[in-house]
């Protein structure tokens, strides 16, 4: 598939490797004492300023990988490096965004946005101004002072993007983040997100289920089977940015890649069927 | 809407309220029963109302709050300490379980006659009956609250870039106000009936003494008109509480 | 298998080890007043051995069992109509609010005056304190029923009360059993209780006629039993608990016990 001339390339050197994932697999213990393999054997580099998603049936592992490359999780084999450095726990450089938001319930709009900031040091008065203009900047003008509770689902998850940005990680990690918001919300966001998206080029890892928003999205699409979670194919989206939803919808391109991606589904879920 | 829906739920609440007391009044003043055993309400109510200007009982009902307060604090400093001790910590929660486990379904009234022998009649050991009493609740509540975190709070803590160590003053302990207040609720009603039993049992002065010495000398006035102020002591400092609880959860969404 | 084998013994240990801190202890403070564990326990079976004492403690049981029963049968079914109708829940709930910081027996004397010092007293305030939680437990127990389910009852072709004995009960048995595990408790303590102040049978009156006399060994031992009683009914009442309600997680898996 040819790239448009006109599709800006972004102006930096030459790519390095922002997350490399090296031979990981996820082994859990079932209450039966069973051993239950999540993840078998996944190797990926992601480079630095890619939006790369992970796709895949429900039970694949994929929010597993997320949680590995975020340090919550340790895997059982192989390693996952940042910038070329063993992750050993969660930090400030990779920041993550929940499906179920998980913002502080006890803190408002702009308390939620300004934790991070303060727990890495900086002053009050300037990690309110630099929160306040992150909550402009997701929209949320006006709410600073409201609490999560008094907010829509699309809201929240705006608050959640807003509290991660403000710390400035080199690597965003999305855990299904629109997967609990209606329709018309989602696309939105997504809109939202990729307006974000292509002012700093930050490392993205999205998680997702769905193949429309993540060829919508993405530079790449790592589609995995069912458990044991493995990667089936990398697809490299070759669609220009900036993107526009309605546009890409009558794309030709694009429909190539959904329906291209939903057949490889097609054929991990069958797996899933056997008993 | 609620506004008018809260009204008429206040307004059927009092009918029972009401009820009894009007059953109250027809028994004596149809005279079923004599006004020994059982006073006219109108009677009680100008009892209590005369008694709350006396020093003298100005001075049972301190001394009554004064157990209850010294004893429901040491159960709450205590209670959340420890529960979110056992929560953190699995080697803790090892020695907690089982011994709160036996402890907690323990009638603790019958520990009060060794709290006597040890500790003497004074405040000591009726405060110490009121700790007793109220930890169980508040350690639970606080274990089952701080246990049952949302696991992603305290990722996003972390990825924030908070250390280990704070995770549990910074997120374990604010996620877990509400479960905790529930507890101390719970602890608070059990200090009002626990002070005043032991009082019951032993004592030279509070509420609890007054009533047994109405008793002893068959004033059945006197005998209602410390029930009564327990009872409303009890509806304010559940007042209090609610109050405070619905200042500090005002972030949480309603239970 | 080692830890699920250590887990069980746990309580026994724990057991253990409070004696053997009360040994040290009163080793220590070495009064009278305080006598040891070893003596203490050594004094349970001259109690339980005697006749007349039993015959007290199994008369504090059997009115304990007795009104035990009466208040399930009371609070059971208002919780579940409190639970199912606004209605009946305004109507009750204030009053139930004005009642719960009264000591039930601190009603004793009272009753006293009333019915005298005998059985029916006693059974009546251990009614009352047993009612309360029940009832507190059965109102949030059916209250959370969910719509739909007597939704999908009533398409079934069950009539009200149908589906208040074959949906809701079922469905708020959880949490109506939570309230009778504390209800448990607080009967003891009930029994206890009023026994301390009507003084005339029972096992909270062979405590407190022994603390009078200076019997220590008497006072601790009773204190023994009566604490043997607490947790046996409720190690009890949890076997049954859990294998009425297995299919539901349990909220708490040590009671809220409290007078």
């Amino acid at each position: 598939m040819k790239v448009l001339p006109s599709d800006p390339a972004p102006a930096r050197g030459p790519a390095s490797a922002m997350i490399e994932i090296d031979h990981v697999s996820q082994t859990f213990r079932t209450s039966g004492r069973q051993a239950h393999l999540a993840l078998s054997d996944i190797s990926l580099t992601i480079e630095d300023g890619a939006f790369v998603s992970i796709l895949g049936p429900s039970g694949c592992g994929k929010s597993t990988l997320l949680y590995i490359v975020g340090g919550f999780v340790s895997p059982t084999e192989g390693e996952a490096r940042v910038k070329g450095r063993a992750i050993t726990g969660p930090g400030p450089d990779r920041g993550p965004v929940f499906q179920e938001f998980a913002l502080f319930p006890w803190k408002t709009v702009l308390g939620n946005v300004m934790y991070g900031p303060r727990q890495q040091g900086v002053k009050s008065a300037e990690a309110e101004a630099q929160s306040r203009r992150l909550i402009e900047m997701v929209g949320l003008k006006g709410f600073e002072n409201f609490y999560p509770k008094e907010l829509s689902g699309g809201m929240k998850q705006r608050v959640a993007l807003a509290r991660t940005l403000a710390y400035h990680p080199a690597v965003l990690l999305m855990d299904e983040p629109f997967g609990a918001l209606d329709a018309h919300t989602r696309t939105r966001l997504q809109n939202d997100l990729l307006n974000i998206w292509e002012r700093d080029r930050k490392t993205v890892l999205f998680v997702t289920h769905s193949v429309d928003e993540a060829v919508f999205l993405s530079d790449k699409v790592v589609v995995m089977t069912r458990a044991p979670g493995r990667i089936k194919q990398i697809v490299d989206i070759e669609l220009p940015r900036p993107r526009r939803r309605a546009e890409l919808l009558l794309d030709p391109r694009y429909q190539k890649y959904v329906v291209e991606i939903e057949r490889m589904i097609d054929d991990t879920s069958e797996d899933g069927l056997q008993p | 809407m609620n506004a008018r829906a809260l009204t008429s739920d206040i307004l059927l609440g009092v009918i029972p309220i009401a009820l009894a007391i009007a059953v109250w009044q027809g028994i004596s003043s149809f005279g079923y029963a004599p006004v020994t055993l059982l006073p006219p309400p109108g009677m009680v109510f100008s009892r209590l109302v005369q008694q709350l200007f006396t020093s003298s009982f100005q001075h049972e009902i301190a001394s009554t709050l004064f157990r209850l307060f010294a004893g429901f604090s040491i159960a709450v400093i205590l209670g959340v300490g420890i529960g979110l001790a056992a929560a953190a910590s699995p080697a803790v929660n090892a020695v907690v379980r089982p011994i709160v486990r036996v402890l907690a379904p323990l009638p603790k009234v019958a520990l009060y006659p060794a709290l006597l022998l040890l500790l003497g009649f004074g405040h000591e050991s009726k405060i110490t009956l009121v700790a007793a009493d109220a930890l169980f609740p508040i350690l639970l509540s606080t274990y089952y609250g701080a246990s049952m975190v949302e696991q992603k709070l305290i990722w996003s803590a972390m990825a924030a870039g908070t250390p280990r160590r704070q995770i549990l003053f910074k997120v374990v302990l604010p996620a877990a106000v509400p479960s905790i207040l529930t507890g101390c609720r719970i602890g608070l009603v059990i200090s009002c009936i626990v002070v005043f039993l032991a009082e019951m049992i032993s004592s030279t002065d509070g509420l609890g003494h007054m009533l047994v010495k109405a008793a002893r000398t068959f004033q059945a006035v006197d005998m209602f008109v410390p029930l009564i102020t327990i009872s409303l002591l009890g509806l304010i400092l559940n007042g209090l509480l609610q109050g405070l609880r619905s200042y500090l959860l005002r972030g949480f969404p309603e239970v | 298998m080692m830890a699920r084998a250590l887990s069980r013994l746990a309580p026994l240990l724990a057991v253990l080890g409070l004696l053997a801190i009360w040994q040290a202890g009163s080793l220590m403070l070495n009064t009278e007043s305080f006598p040891t564990a070893i003596q203490a326990v050594r004094a349970v079976p001259s109690i339980l051995g005697d006749q007349e004492s039993l015959i007290h403690i199994l008369d504090s049981l059997r009115r304990m069992a007795i009104a035990f029963a009466a208040a399930l049968l009371f609070a059971i079914p208002l919780g579940l109509m409190m639970g199912r109708s606004r209605l009946v829940a305004s109507f009750f709930n204030p009053l139930l609010m004005i009642t719960y910081p009264v000591p039930k027996a601190a009603l004793m004397p009272i009753i006293m005056l009333w019915l005298g010092v005998g059985d029916l007293a006693k059974m009546l305030v251990i009614f009352l304190g047993v009612s309360l939680p029940v009832i507190y437990h059965s109102f949030q127990g059916a209250r959370a029923v969910e719509e739909k389910m007597l939704w999908s009852g009533a398409a079934m072709g069950l009539s009200a009360p149908q589906r208040m004995v074959r949906i809701v009960l079922p469905a708020a048995l959880p949490e109506i059993l939570t309230g009778c595990r504390t209800g448990l408790v607080l009967a003891l303590i009930t029994m206890v209780t009023s026994e301390m102040i009507a003084r005339q049978s029972g096992a909270g009156n062979i405590l407190f006629n022994a603390l009078d006399m200076g019997q220590y060994d008497t006072v601790y031992a009773m204190i023994i039993i009566i604490g043997a009683m607490g947790i046996g009914l409720d190690a009890a009442f949890e076997r049954l608990r859990s294998r009425l309600v297995r299919w539901s997680e349990p909220g708490f898996d040590i009671p809220l016990s409290f007078a």
